[in-house]
């Protein structure tokens, strides 16, 4: 999917290097998740694939075709949720539907259908803004599932909510992912996120961004029976969990540490 | 943890009807006041403020037979809103679609913006005695002039409402399919309709205020030319009687104009 990709900025007239030679591969229905330190060109590489953003070199490819633009077979989930706050629920979930030219019988069904499977019943007609973050954050996931996408681009999706609406959407997600897979790009700074949600977790290095590492989630999760158990602090408690987050952690950190006597020359933050 | 957050409900009707009171408390003095300083006690020479009844008086005559300056008083009032809601629905009509392109378009903007800038410091009275060559002394005259005055803030505020529209909703629509004709209905417009009304609100007052302002100068009719006409009769209680329906009148459209506003965007609470 992401061949060699490399993206550089001009700030000040200064050339700045965000991305690398980053180069990976989202599989069929695979969940991947990205993580990295702020900053370092993940939600770029988000964007890339989504077709707002694209690569000085190398090239982004979706199927056998070359990313030239935005388009509903790559929905992208934000991280402030960006619901139209001027229509109701069902309006915004039928969004996508509507651009595409579905007839209102057809679209009525298929939002009523992911009203029910995020559990949004009756609060059809409410606006976003009467909504908490969560309830805001699963219409927008309903929304871009409903298209029914290629690939499901996440960024953040869950960043901007509470710790403890972030733990139940962690687990719906999976649950909906396990339901109905897709094939899904996730961006997330939190490595716990990144290990409970992902078949793999490919990890950034600080800027400019190249991949430190990839690793298998799923063969992990398969062998150790993750699936059964329903909640997310049973999983996070095995061994197997911890080991992976641990094992990633060392890689961020690495790496930070390299770049830290750099950092400080520059500026303190 | 995800049910609706249900706005507060104030006590609205106990708190409207004490502001009503409150209302009433301060205009009742006053209208006390008015009446003892000028019929009472003379304090305020008749020639210079008139009296309740020196406007109970002129109301009287201005609504019988022939009325005053021209005609009766309904005659005026029709006649200055007519004119205000025409060029009103001109100025409007052009500048809100005007605003928006500019908004969307950075060649639009690059394009009329020094036109715009070029044409906007002339104050909208200065065009009275060009309009009056033109149109002469009838209605075009006041159309046209209207037209400058209130073409200004509804292009403005539609511009601004364009681009105060959050990006994020702008490749919300891109990412879920929507064409450039989506972008426009389902996104700018809606997303600019606030501002838009702020712009019609301030082009509603501007409308007023140069109407009265080019009848003054050269009308045959309308509230302005009452307005003058009793200036030059030495005719107070018509002059207050004339001004009092100019509010009115102002009033009036401004509530009309927030009640459609209401109905336009139900999404802001």
């Amino acid at each position: 999917m992401f061949t060699n990709v490399k993206r550089t900025f001009r700030r000040r007239d200064q050339e700045v290097l965000a991305l690398d030679d980053v180069s990976f591969e989202v599989g069929e229905k695979e969940f991947v998740a990205i993580v990295g330190p702020s900053g370092c060109g993940k939600t770029t590489l988000l964007r890339m694939a989504a077709g707002l953003d694209f690569p000085t070199s190398g090239s982004v490819r979706v199927g056998d075709r070359e990313v030239s633009g935005p388009g509903p077979d790559r929905a992208v989930v934000f991280q402030q949720f960006a619901l139209f706050p001027w229509k109701t629920v069902e309006e915004n979930i039928g969004f996508g539907l509507r651009c595409r030219g579905m007839d209102a019988d057809a679209r009525s069904r298929i939002v009523a259908s992911y009203v029910e499977l995020m559990g949004l019943q009756g609060y059809e007609r409410a606006y976003p803004q009467q909504l908490s973050g969560g309830m805001q954050q699963r219409v927008a996931i309903a929304r871009s599932y409903a298209l029914d996408p290629d690939v499901l681009l996440m960024d953040e999706p869950f960043g901007a909510l509470d710790a403890q609406t972030r733990v139940v959407m962690q687990e719906e997600l999976i649950k909906l992912c396990r339901v109905n897979p897709r094939t899904a790009l996730f961006i997330t700074h939190s490595v716990e996120e990144a290990v409970y949600l992902a078949d793999r977790v490919v990890v950034l290095t600080r800027r400019p961004g190249r991949i430190r590492e990839i690793l298998d989630i799923a063969s992990v999760r398969r062998r150790e029976g993750w699936d059964t158990h329903d909640r997310i602090e049973e999983v996070m408690d095995l061994e197997s969990f911890v080991h992976l987050r641990t094992r990633i952690w060392r890689l961020l950190r690495e790496r930070q540490e390299d770049a830290a006597p750099a950092g400080i020359a520059v500026k303190s933050a | 943890m995800h049910d609706l957050k249900v706005s507060a409900p104030p006590a609205a009707s106990t708190g409207r009807l004490r502001r009503f009171w409150f209302a009433l408390a301060a205009i009742v003095p006053l209208l006390v006041l008015w009446y003892v300083l000028t019929a009472v006690t003379h304090t305020i020479s008749l020639g210079r403020f008139p009296s309740p009844e020196d406007v109970f008086n002129a109301a009287r005559q201005i609504s019988r037979g022939k009325g005053y300056a021209g005609g009766t008083m309904t005659a005026q009032v029709w006649q200055s809103s007519k004119l205000v809601l025409m060029g009103f629905a001109v100025a409007v009509g052009t500048g809100a679609p005007l605003g928006l392109l500019m908004g969307w378009s950075r060649r639009a903007e690059a394009l009329l913006n020094p036109a715009f800038l070029l044409v906007r410091p002339i104050p909208p009275l200065a065009w009275i005695p060009l309009a009056i060559l033109w149109f002469g002394l009838g209605d075009g005259a006041k159309i046209f002039v209207i037209w400058f005055a209130a073409f200004v803030p509804a292009l403005i505020n539609s511009y601004t409402g364009v681009r105060n529209i959050d990006p994020t909703l702008v490749a919300a629509a891109r990412v879920h399919g929507a064409s450039r004709l989506q972008l426009v209905t389902q996104v700018l417009i809606p997303g600019s309709m606030p501002m838009i009304f702020t712009g019609l609100r301030l082009s509603m007052q501007a409308s007023w205020t140069t109407l009265v302002a080019a009848e003054l100068v050269g009308a045959i009719f309308g509230l302005g030319h009452v307005l003058i006409v009793a200036s030059l009769d030495i005719y107070p209680g018509m002059i207050l009687y004339a001004m009092v329906w100019v509010g009115i009148m102002g009033a009036l459209m401004t509530k009309a104009l927030a009640l459609l506003e209401r109905r336009a965007i139900p999404w802001r609470g």
